[in-house]
């Protein structure tokens, strides 16, 4: 290609590119929320002296054009892609796909998070479980990095370590060990969570280290729609959906579940099949984020009862519990203040689960 | 205003293309300088107004030095305007470091100023002075039209971080410029590959440095990635601003001159500093070196020289300690080299390409260190005098996931990649690839720039 034609072959596909990206700009109308990101998306800063002055509208500005440039979902996937297959990088902001799975870097431990979240749960022992007759255990659940990692060379914390460090500064509670009984297909592909129907062991050895035995039987019940987990829409890779699947029985259709999120009580669902459809579908158990919940169990043929201290992983996993409680109060301390506990719970000989997964405590 | 930023990419530049096409011959100029004091009011706010201030009393100088010349009111004139520049530039950039250095000398403590640092004051304030000095010296004549001269001084591909034009290099093109589809295909070309090397590797080399500062698993391999990784960075993303700054020029009509040429293959480091940051170089040779005797006052006098420059042009990177002690360690080896090292590296050229990567790596180190406990640390580090392993997970893991990107880079910073594509793009029938590539890189780069992934130009704190 020579002079004239060789120069226009250059100019005219970038100036095309360039003007038709600035009019689709303009064009397209602005969208309030992100389906994909699960976010709400920047609109059009305010414009006023004060904030020209002091560079907010500028800062706002570029964020602005970030969240409403034509064509963001697909510009999202082209940059994963590029990263992936371009340049050979194995993750992309922390988020890496290995062996059809979607999962996030976690390394290397972050002791800060973990001595908060041990002092926290230290205040509550203090407060509301010292000197009484409560049973006190301990679970953490592995995020899907302890299977997945090693064997496709991503680096992963010392899980080992980490427990040690729990377990040491827990020693009020009984720990129970959960890594053994849980494998990578006990995970989502796409999602950071587990999936309910295959923790029928990991409930297992839980009961046992809780002296209990189960006998229930679960019928699968399998949602139509496809899941694309939290991680799918972040990460901009192709990757298989996953099924959402959950485990009922007559036991459970009977029981009543009563929120206190907003501080009153509120009839809630142990499966909500219209979050299922939701923005986040794994909400569906419990109702998703939820600072203190309450499931009664009418045909309890005991009246024992169980406190869960437990962040999103537990919602899925407390339906297996409930054939041995009367009652479950499930309490979510990243929604709720420690101190207006007293308000909703007597703590007398009740047996009390902290149940954490690796990725929050 | 970043040119690696969705507001300049899709706003500002096309607006400024369109306004500019549209706008009569007569007034492009006008046009220019208007846009690039928005270009610099929008990350500047308040600043835009001394910025302005001082075109104008440049300008005003710049007619009395010439009004005078060859007389002592025109000495006068020239020593006011560049002691009032140099004020104004130690008064924002440097003030603090010497009220900081004094107090801790001292044990005072006087109070730090705490101004902002106007962005690009180190590049236009030397554009100025090179102005100021030409006409005095009647190589250029004063620019009588305040526009024009505005044009010169704010026009903003270059006014951020360079090059720094000399104004008798823009003289004939601020009137006379011609545009040609030519010059905008080049423009187009070199824009878009600057922009490619400054946001798909310098910003990658960036994490690698930035995952190196946040590791908990330090090892020898992870410290010399490190180096090696900011040296790709500042290299790509200085190199990759100029070749923006040069397709902006170019799509405007200017011809800029070169500021890099392949620093990392030279055979010394006197030919290193002859190939990066050409127009630094270039000005402290012309405005300081120079006037100062340069070579023609015996050897001892030559080498103060070299001692002073490089010291000037180290702490002309920054305000800090590290800084000059960077332009020292240069001022070092280019004096053992004028001693006669290289006569040797010039019969040894093998050695010599190494002798320049290895120390300029060191030389980065140095730079790139926030202080002096950090650059100890970091050169223990690379020669395995702290207690940490040979490799670490991370550390592997890291050169891993960036390993081809490292590959890129290291072959990018050599003319190979631009020798081979341009004898493949000749090849009969593949003269397609070039635009396809193109647009590729600029696609690519958008997906960058829209998932958030900015980071801010290195000599941008310049």
């Amino acid at each position: 290609m020579q002079g004239k034609r060789k120069h226009i072959c250059i100019v005219a596909p970038l100036a095309f590119l360039l003007f038709g990206l600035t009019v689709a700009g303009i064009l397209k109308p602005d969208a309030a929320y992100s389906e994909t990101e699960r976010r709400v998306l920047r609109g059009f800063p305010e414009v006023s002296g004060e904030r020209l002055d002091s560079g907010k509208f500028m800062s706002e500005f570029e964020e602005y054009a970030q969240d409403q440039f034509p064509g963001r979902e697909l510009f999202l996937r082209v940059k994963a892609n590029g990263m992936r297959y371009l340049f050979g990088q194995k993750d992309n902001d922390g988020l890496y796909k290995a062996g059809g799975y979607l999962s996030k870097l976690e390394y290397p431990m972050n002791e800060a998070r973990l001595n908060r979240s041990m002092t926290v749960q230290q205040e509550i022992y203090d407060a509301y479980l010292e000197n009484t007759d409560c049973h006190i255990y301990m679970a953490l659940i592995p995020d899907k990095n302890f299977y997945l990692a090693p064997e496709y060379g991503y680096p992963t914390m010392d899980y080992g370590d980490y427990v040690e460090t729990v377990k040491a500064n827990t020693s009020y509670a009984t720990y129970i060990d959960l890594f053994d009984s849980l494998n990578l297909d006990c995970y989502y592909r796409t999602d950071p969570h587990w999936r309910q129907e295959c923790l029928l062991p990991a409930a297992e050895v839980l009961k046992r280290g809780m002296n209990l035995s189960g006998t229930l039987q679960y019928e699968v019940v399998e949602l139509p729609n496809p899941f694309y987990g939290a991680y799918y829409s972040q990460v901009g890779l192709c990757v298989e959906p996953d099924t959402l699947r959950f485990l009922t029985n007559e036991t459970l259709e009977n029981c009543v579940v009563t929120s206190f999120d907003t501080g009153t009580a509120k009839e809630a669902l142990l499966y909500d099949m219209e979050k299922a459809g939701g923005r986040d579908p794994y909400e569906m158990f419990l109702s998703g984020s939820d600072a203190l919940l309450v499931v009664e169990n009418p045909g309890a043929e005991t009246d024992r009862e169980l406190v869960i201290f437990r962040d999103s992983f537990g919602s899925s996993l407390a339906p297996l519990l409930v054939e041995n409680y009367s009652k479950i109060t499930l309490v979510d301390l990243r929604y709720m203040r420690s101190e207006a506990l007293e308000e909703f719970v007597e703590f007398q000989n009740q047996d009390v689960l902290f149940l954490y997964s690796t990725l929050i405590y | 205003m970043q040119f690696s930023g969705l507001p300049f990419l899709f706003c500002f530049l096309p607006a400024m293309l369109l306004i500019y096409l549209l706008t009569p011959k007569k007034l492009k100029n006008a046009a220019l300088f208007l846009g690039s004091i928005l270009f610099y009011a929008w990350g500047e706010k308040r600043l835009v107004f001394l910025f302005l201030l001082a075109i104008l009393l440049n300008y005003l100088f710049g007619l009395w030095i010439g009004k005078y010349r060859g007389t002592g009111k025109s000495r006068l004139f020239l020593w006011i305007s560049v002691v009032g520049d140099l004020g104004m530039l130690f008064y924002f950039k440097y003030a603090d470091f010497f009220i900081g250095s004094f107090n801790r000398l001292l044990q005072t403590s006087v109070s730090l100023l705490k101004v902002a640092l106007p962005v690009g004051i180190s590049f236009y304030t030397f554009q100025m002075i090179s102005y100021l000095a030409d006409v005095y010296r009647g190589s250029v004549k004063p620019q009588r039209n305040l526009i024009t001269f505005g044009t010169y001084v704010a026009l903003f591909p270059q006014l951020i971080a360079g090059p720094i034009v000399r104004y008798a290099q823009l003289e004939d093109q601020l009137e006379h410029r011609t545009h040609s589809l030519e010059k905008v295909a080049d423009g187009a070309r070199r824009f878009v590959v600057g922009l490619g090397k400054k946001v798909l590797i310098a910003n990658a080399m960036g994490e690698v440095c930035t995952r190196f500062r946040a590791t908990g698993d330090a090892s020898v391999l992870f410290y010399w990635m490190y180096a090696v990784a900011f040296m790709l960075q500042i290299y790509f993303d200085f190199s990759g601003y100029s070749d923006m700054a040069i397709g902006l020029g170019k799509l405007f009509g200017f011809t800029f001159p070169e500021n890099f040429d392949y620093p990392y293959i030279s055979g010394s480091i006197t030919e290193f500093w002859r190939r990066w940051h050409m127009s630094l170089g270039g000005w402290f040779r012309d405005y300081v070196y120079i006037p100062l005797g340069g070579n023609r006052k015996g050897q001892k006098r030559q080498l103060l020289n070299i001692f002073i420059v490089w010291a000037l042009t180290g702490l002309w990177h920054g305000a800090s300690w590290n800084f000059v002690l960077w332009g020292i360690f240069f001022a070092v080896l280019l004096i053992v080299e004028k001693l006669g090292f290289l006569q040797w590296l010039k019969k040894h050229s093998t050695a010599g390409h190494f002798y320049v990567l290895f120390f300029v790596l060191l030389g980065f180190v140095l730079f790139n260190a926030a202080d002096f406990a950090q650059l100890g640390q970091d050169l223990a580090g690379m020669f395995g005098l702290l207690s940490i392993p040979s490799v670490s997970v991370e550390a592997v893991y890291v050169l891993r996931s960036y390993g081809i990107l490292f590959v890129i880079g290291c072959v990018g910073a050599t003319p190979l990649a631009k020798v081979l594509a341009g004898k493949i793009c000749e090849r009969r029938g593949l003269g397609w690839l070039e635009p396809a590539f193109l647009c590729g890189i600029f696609l690519l780069v958008t997906s960058y720039l829209v998932a958030g992934s900015f980071q801010p130009f290195l000599y941008f704190r310049f």
